[in-house]
């Protein structure tokens, strides 16, 4: 069996403290300047998602102005998750794994700085557009042509940084994070410039628009923010166990495969496309299975004598949750994709169910693993600043049960509206009632994730505070 | 990345890129083939369409005949095919259906049905969810006699005594657009639904592999 090298016992010996100092301290700025605006995003996000839900409880709230209709909020919801959260999240641990595991210092800091000065205004600007009516109307792709030409190159700015960084890396095998993380950086300008390109610059005709558009949001989900949420929990998992990933075969298999076969899919079945389109699309969908266990299988043989060790560090807990959402979130879309199925839940909250926990469940907490272990080294390097365990855990707690109320209520719902659909002796409005009814209680979900962010985001000030304070007094002792 | 790329991107484009508008489709006594370009009210309200983000809720696509019950439902007489949008930009499909489809709105309403739903979903379908747009209307004192355009509104709706409310520009952009939306004809991939064999009072005739007597 093959046993690789683990973050933890890489083939090269571990930096010496002050080199690992020199890589904190070049990612400290461009990292944090990522995070925050990446967290402040994810709590706008929350707050459009509670106002998008709350419409479902009274469709006269807010209706009387046009910026706060539910199309508009729900389209400005999704576009802050994904592009005010998830690309800045995902850059900003990709870059940090890079630089840690490659032993190099960030290339570049300042122009990852002014990258995500320039990322965070476009997300401004987008979302402004959104909420003004200048939408382009395609599900995670919202943004009007203006915005998208910023956020692409300053996405390059960022992820070139990223690229150099990693060619200046230290000889030595490269660790699984390191492809994940290398295949997200190029596959976003690849998707994105795309769909750029053929639905906004200049559009191609007819339904080849919602092709692209099914194409794109598939692959910036399941493959961009998949590899960039895969990424983080690679390296954190072995990491804090101390104990070597299980099989880098394994590893290498779950890469190829999805990258192969996650990148395939995201049509309903019975769209108006060629049939060999869709068909490809459910075959690749249940190709998937192969990455999903092969993620599965390593990471069991990995921790299963460690299972009892979820209290060791908090990144640990919100990793291990984070991969038991993925593994959740993969098979309910292979399920989902099979004939039988999709023509029982397409066009349902069905798919909505795994939007959320794919997005909230699996990356946003895989994130949040990787910003509690990341976060205190780069104030930090030789002595982190401590987070408060109790917050901690709050956050832990209403996050992970707000995302797992959502998803079943999304998920009951859905498959209870397509059994409703698809008999046509239910009118529509008695459809509609009678999923009502329950798809109200998924507003108690996001209310509970809501709460949860905010008791991260006092936490992260705090953890400011008493860093400001530590250095205060040292500068103070210095004087003295 | 470049297999997914090539099949779903260039791959299609390739094979429906390029499509025209079909001559097996004849629309009205006009002659015209099918599809058409929209006329421009229903161009500038595909805009609003897109502007507030119905497509959220409301798809444009019928489901061929073996899959669901879209047909059965009323919601069109054929599946739709890439014929049907060549002239929608942008093309919104949609992928969820909080309200029903409308890729055959223009068949169930009309103009008047469209904008009382707009203004307050719950005149027509009493627990609907669908949010009321009161901005793209004007409520405005009567001038001597109610304007023709007026909504006529329930009792339970309806503007103080008065008072009336009248459609903006972008309500009726709106309705043009919805009451536009008909996907017409039968084409070899979307063919009409299998008709019952007729019954007779003939003998069934020997099936020409049955076993000789």
């Amino acid at each position: 069996m093959s046993v690789t090298a683990s973050p933890a016992h890489t083939a090269s010996p571990s930096p010496p403290l002050s080199a690992a100092a020199g890589i904190e301290a070049s990612c400290r700025l461009p990292l944090l300047s990522l995070f925050g605006g990446g967290v402040l995003w994810l709590l706008a996000g929350l707050l459009l998602a509670l106002i998008a839900s709350l419409k479902f409880h009274d469709p006269h709230f807010l209706a009387n102005e046009a910026y706060w209709t539910y199309g508009r909020v729900q389209a400005a919801h999704r576009t802050a998750l994904l592009y005010g959260f998830g690309v800045p999240a995902a850059l900003g641990t990709g870059l940090w794994l890079l630089c840690r595991l490659g032993r190099s210092p960030l290339a570049g800091p300042w122009v990852v700085v002014i990258g995500a000065v320039f990322w965070n205004m476009a997300v401004v600007i987008g979302l402004g557009a959104i909420l003004c009516g200048d939408s382009t109307g395609f599900e995670s792709f919202a943004m009007p042509g203006y915005v998208t030409l910023i956020l692409f190159v300053s996405y390059l700015l960022i992820a070139l940084c990223g690229v150099l960084s990693f060619h200046r890396r230290a000889t030595g095998p490269l660790y699984p994070s390191q492809w994940f993380v290398l295949g997200s950086l190029f596959w976003f300008p690849w998707i994105f410039s795309t769909a750029s390109m053929l639905l906004l610059w200049a559009p191609v005709r007819g339904v080849m628009q919602a092709s692209i558009a099914w194409w794109y949001a598939h692959n910036l989900s399941s493959v961009f923010l998949g590899f960039a949420g895969l990424a983080s929990i690679f390296y954190f998992i072995p990491k804090l166990l101390g104990r070597p990933l299980y099989s880098h075969y394994l590893a290498a298999l779950a890469f190829w495969t999805l990258a192969l076969f996650g990148s395939w899919g995201g049509m309903p079945a019975g769209a108006p496309l060629p049939a060999w389109i869709i068909s490809m699309g459910v075959v690749g969908t249940v190709l998937t299975t192969v990455p999903v266990l092969a993620v599965a299988v390593n990471f069991y043989q990995t921790v299963r004598h460690d299972l009892q060790a979820l209290d060791v560090h908090l990144t640990l807990r919100f990793s291990y949750v984070a991969l038991v959402f993925w593994l959740i979130a993969a098979a309910h879309q292979i399920v989902g994709a099979l004939p039988h199925v999709s023509e029982l839940t397409d066009y349902t909250w069905f798919p909505v169910a795994h939007w959320e926990l794919f997005h909230y469940g699996f990356f946003a907490l895989a994130m949040f693993g990787a910003l509690y272990y990341i976060v205190p080294r780069l104030l930090d390097p030789l002595d982190p600043p401590a987070w408060s365990p109790g917050l901690a855990k709050c956050h832990f707690w209403f996050t992970s049960v707000g995302i797992l109320i959502s998803y079943i209520v999304l998920l009951v719902v859905g498959v209870g509206q397509g059994f409703l659909l698809n008999d046509p002796y239910f009118t529509f409005a008695i459809i509609m009632e009678g999923t009502t009814k329950q798809l109200r209680h998924s507003t108690l979900g996001y209310l509970c994730i809501l709460v949860g962010t905010l008791f991260f985001l006092l936490n992260f000030a705090l953890l400011l505070l008493r860093f400001g304070r530590r250095c205060w007094a040292e500068l103070g002792k210095e004087v003295a | 990345m470049a297999c997914s790329w090539l099949s779903f991107v260039l791959g299609p484009q390739l094979q429906i890129g390029d499509m025209r508008p079909t001559t097996n489709i004849v629309v009205g006594a006009s002659g015209q083939i099918y599809p058409n370009a929209e006329p421009g009210a229903a161009h500038q309200g595909a805009e609003i369409y897109r502007a507030n983000g119905c497509a959220c809720c409301h798809t444009e696509q019928v489901r061929p005949r073996a899959l669901g019950s879209d047909i059965n439902r009323g919601w069109g007489i054929r599946r739709s095919t890439g014929y049907d949008y060549l002239f929608e930009q942008p093309v919104l499909l949609g992928s969820l259906r909080v309200g029903p489809d409308l890729a055959n709105a223009g068949r169930r309403m009309d103009a008047a049905a469209v904008l009382l739903r707009l203004y307050e979903p719950r005149a027509l379908t009493p627990g609907s969810i669908m949010p009321p747009y009161p901005f793209l209307f004007d409520k405005r004192r009567i001038q001597g006699v109610l304007s023709p355009d007026a909504l006529r509104l329930p009792a339970a709706f309806a503007p103080p005594p008065g008072y009336e409310i009248v459609p903006r520009p972008a309500a009726r952009a709106l309705a043009a657009y919805v009451t536009s939306l008909r996907q017409e004809g039968y084409l070899f991939e979307a063919p009409p639904p299998p008709q019952p064999a007729a019954k007779t009072n003939a003998p069934a005739k020997p099936m020409t592999n049955s076993p000789a007597k």
